[in-house]
């Protein structure tokens, strides 16, 4: 009788085993076929304030050539639904949640492209960030990457996998024609600067010595706060008196931008506006609150976005975001740059008829027509490393009427490559401490940026 | 001597354990193995590094992160060249990489017993601060001495492994199984150490450190050589991380991963071993779980972190039981049987 309700008892097993495989492989048949897209942001640390303003960018892109519908148009991370591209559909599997630490992007990136098992990246946000993503393509060929917005230089300088693809310029890049800026029009000679000690520092200061240097200027003081410096005086002492130097370029970032400002007040006295030239944190990510007014008339280079700019690509650009997400600032460079790369992905998808890998990647566009745009026939054109040669605006602070402090475009800088005319190469170190050393070369958009005033580009150049 | 009978339900679970981790790769999927499960063996060995010194030699040590990192760093600075497509950042030396692995594991091993010599004089509080300084100090080390890695990662090393180790880029089950082996090897490394006289000392010192001294046993050598194995166990995860994860940065050292591996410990019991890696696993499934469900599940997040939604879980699980999960283990076993000195059951199981 025992023996009986035992094997009763296997049958049941089996039973229920069988209808439980049959359930999941059902359950696996019926899921639709189609891309699976991650969007990769920071939902911690010092960019925690960019997750809304990246997944935004990337979906207004999706909204707007994809048929995508946000769920929520004051919350982008409420997700999107019904992107199609070419009658294939694109699922957004997930959103990456970094902290802008290396250790955190790779358990995210991991996270997103093996347990979610998506097919292509947009993103990250930062430069480290980056970095590991471009180490993870390299490991995963398959997979496509595009990154959203991160300034170091070494994603597509030095490891540069054949599946990554970057549609902005890097941290040098953006500064390209500051240094010119501060050489004819405010007439340094010497110069010294501060940068924070990191990828991004070191890219964004590369930027701004290459170009001053590249015009005859001379940096005399290299100064390398660590990251997340809270006392900058022992940095700001080590810079050299006012006297000692025409100007001072800042590449100091999150609070440090605020502190070391002070810290250098409390060290020389008030600010000259003339004096000081920032990065991109002398007016963006939070700037405007205490950074700006402290330093306003300043210059300030720029992010490869054009605040105020006045072209017909620039205002259709910012209609079509703001469609789909009214209250997302369209110029600000997270949103500007993770639209771009949306876009882009829905022109390689098209290309490649909706097959991703190899196909995907060859079909991924050489060149895209961006709102900020306006050499090459309003389009950024990519390299041979899949990174974009892109134009770029400086910028200055100015008071508005409400007297608030913010940037407006003031030069417009042609078709900014990678490598600021040879400069920067595969083979050589990639920014650094020491590098890149200062040197008088020509860059190919020397003597050729021109003046923007009220939003719109003169012929007048920059003397 | 024969086993009671908790000691054979604790072997059978321990065998059930091993045999569900030899037939994982077949099991579960490939994301759960490498990204769970190797994370769950790496972390569990470095938490046991932590473990071995509070439970057997009284000294909860928070420098056990730093030396992970800090074999990490040297393999990471030692094996990666500076070749076109490759590493950038870091002395780049480009050694051999079975040259570079022992030397990573005896120089962090040197510094374990150096940290060892500074702290062992101390105790409780003092003991705790200044081994957090010397973790401090090798997070900041690296992370601002540029010529040694910076801010930025240190990446590809695990593309830099001696030929009998193999491919840990492409080949995870492979790198699943060598931490299974290590994980094992340094689970019986600790049984073992504990029944040689040492072990038995370091026991003694851990209840009577002034009886011992007494007696002549130098104490402060004795905590030494502890925190050097303990130092040694560190760097092998700290090989292992580096290898699982390709990179190493200074995150890797910094005070939220010493916290962590803090908390795991403490989830899985600070008693015993065998709480390390229950504790790991517990830790990385529930960050996993929150990260990839709450920002779809719509629910508020405290703060605006996902590390207050992880931390009044872990907190939730204290309260239960101090002692960590295995602590539940003990009671349950003392309800069962009828036993109310849980607390003398579980002491007397953690000498052994």
């Amino acid at each position: 009788m025992s023996r009986i309700r035992q094997q009763w008892k296997l049958l049941v097993l089996l039973a229920t085993a069988a209808v439980a495989t049959v359930a999941v492989s059902a359950s696996i048949a019926a899921t639709p076929p189609g891309v699976k897209l991650a969007i990769m942001s920071d939902c911690k640390g010092a960019f925690a304030f960019g997750y809304e303003l990246d997944i935004g960018g990337a979906q207004a892109a999706l909204a707007k050539y994809a048929g995508g519908k946000a769920k929520n148009p004051n919350k982008p991370s409420a997700g999107m639904t019904g992107i199609t591209i070419g009658g294939t559909k694109v699922d957004i599997v997930g959103y990456g949640c970094g902290d802008d630490t290396a250790p955190t992007a790779l358990k995210e990136v991991r996270r997103l492209m093996e347990q979610l098992d998506a097919d292509v990246m947009v993103g990250p946000l930062s430069g480290d960030e980056a970095v590991v993503v471009a180490n993870y393509a390299k490991d995963h060929p398959d997979k496509t990457f595009i990154i959203g917005t991160a300034g170091s230089q070494d994603p597509t300088m030095q490891i540069a996998p054949p599946n990554l693809f970057r549609y902005h310029g890097d941290g040098a890049q953006w500064n390209a024609g500051i240094g010119e800026i501060a050489y004819r029009k405010l007439g340094w000679r010497k110069a010294a600067i501060i940068m924070d000690d990191y990828s991004f520092g070191w890219t964004s200061a590369g930027g701004i010595i290459a170009d001053f240097c590249a015009v005859g200027g001379q940096i005399t003081k290299r100064v390398f706060p660590p990251l997340n410096t809270t006392d900058y005086a022992p940095y700001v002492r080590q810079l050299p008196a006012p006297g000692g130097v025409d100007g001072y370029f800042w590449v100091v970032g999150g609070t440090g931008t605020g502190a070391s400002l002070t810290a250098f007040e409390q060290a020389y006295g008030p600010l000259d506006p003339k004096q000081h030239i920032g990065n991109l944190f002398f007016a963006f990510l939070g700037a405007d609150k205490v950074v700006a007014p402290k330093v306003v008339g300043s210059y300030v280079g720029g992010a490869g976005t054009g605040p105020g700019l006045q072209t017909a690509q620039a205002k259709a650009y910012e209609a079509a975001l703001n469609a789909v997400y009214p209250k997302l600032p369209a110029n600000d460079l997270f949103v500007y740059n993770y639209y771009n790369a949306a876009w882009a992905l829905v022109q390689g998808l098209t290309a490649s008829k909706g097959e991703i890998g190899a196909a995907l990647q060859k079909g991924m566009p050489k060149t895209l027509k961006t709102g900020y745009s306006v050499s090459n026939g309003g389009m950024i054109k990519l390299d041979s490393r899949r990174q974009a040669m892109t134009d770029q605006y400086q910028l200055q602070l100015v008071k508005n009427a409400d007297g608030s402090v913010g940037p407006v475009v003031v030069a417009y800088v042609p078709g900014v490559d990678q490598s600021f005319g040879g400069l920067f190469k595969p083979s050589s170190p990639p920014p650094g401490r020491t590098q890149p050393a200062c040197k008088k070369v020509k860059t190919p958009w020397q003597g050729k940026i021109r003046e923007v005033k009220n939003g719109k580009i003169t012929n007048a150049v920059i003397k | 001597m024969s086993a009671g009978p908790k000691a054979l339900t604790e072997r059978g679970f321990g065998a059930l354990v091993l045999a569900f981790a030899i037939a994982a790769p077949w099991l579960v999927s490939s994301y759960w193995l490498d990204a769970i499960l190797i994370q769950t063996l790496i972390f569990g060995i470095a938490a046991a590094s932590l473990i071995f010194l509070s439970a057997y030699g009284g000294m909860i040590s928070l420098a056990q992160t730093a030396l992970v990192g800090i074999a990490a760093y040297l393999l990471g600075n030692m094996v990666t060249a500076r070749v076109p497509g490759g590493e950038t950042k870091g002395l780049t030396l480009g050694w051999d990489p079975t040259v570079g692995l022992v030397l990573a594991v005896v120089v962090t091993t040197v510094i374990g017993l150096l940290f060892g010599a500074l702290a062992a004089r101390s105790l409780g509080i003092y003991f705790l601060m200044l081994t957090l300084t010397c973790g401090v100090i090798a997070n900041l080390f690296f992370g601002s001495v540029t010529q040694f890695g910076g801010f930025s990662p240190i990446a590809g090393v695990n593309r830099y492994t001696p030929g009998f180790i193999g491919d840990m880029v492409n080949d995870r089950t492979r790198l699943y199984f060598i931490a299974l082996i290590v994980a094992v090897a340094v689970y019986l490394l600790i049984r073992f150490v504990l029944r040689t006289p040492f072990g038995l000392v370091l026991q003694g010192i851990r209840d009577e450190p002034v009886r011992m001294s007494s007696l002549g046993y130098n104490v402060a050598l004795h905590r030494t050589l502890a925190f050097g194995l303990a130092a040694f166990i560190a760097a092998v995860a700290g090989i292992l991380l580096v290898w699982w994860q390709g990179q190493v940065a200074p995150g890797d050292l910094g005070l939220p991963a010493t916290i962590q591996l803090l908390v795991m410990a403490v989830i899985g019991g600070l008693r015993r071993v065998e709480g390390a890696w229950l504790g790991a696993f517990m830790v990385i499934v529930i960050d996993n779980q929150v990260t990839n469900n709450i920002p779809s599940s719509g629910l508020p997040v405290i703060g605006g972190s996902f590390n207050t939604i992880v931390g009044a879980i872990f907190l939730a699980i204290v309260v239960v039981s101090p002692d960590g999960l295995l602590g539940i283990w003990e009671r349950v076993w003392a309800t069962v049987r009828g036993n109310r000195g849980g607390k003398v059951a579980m002491a007397r199981g953690s000498s052994l």
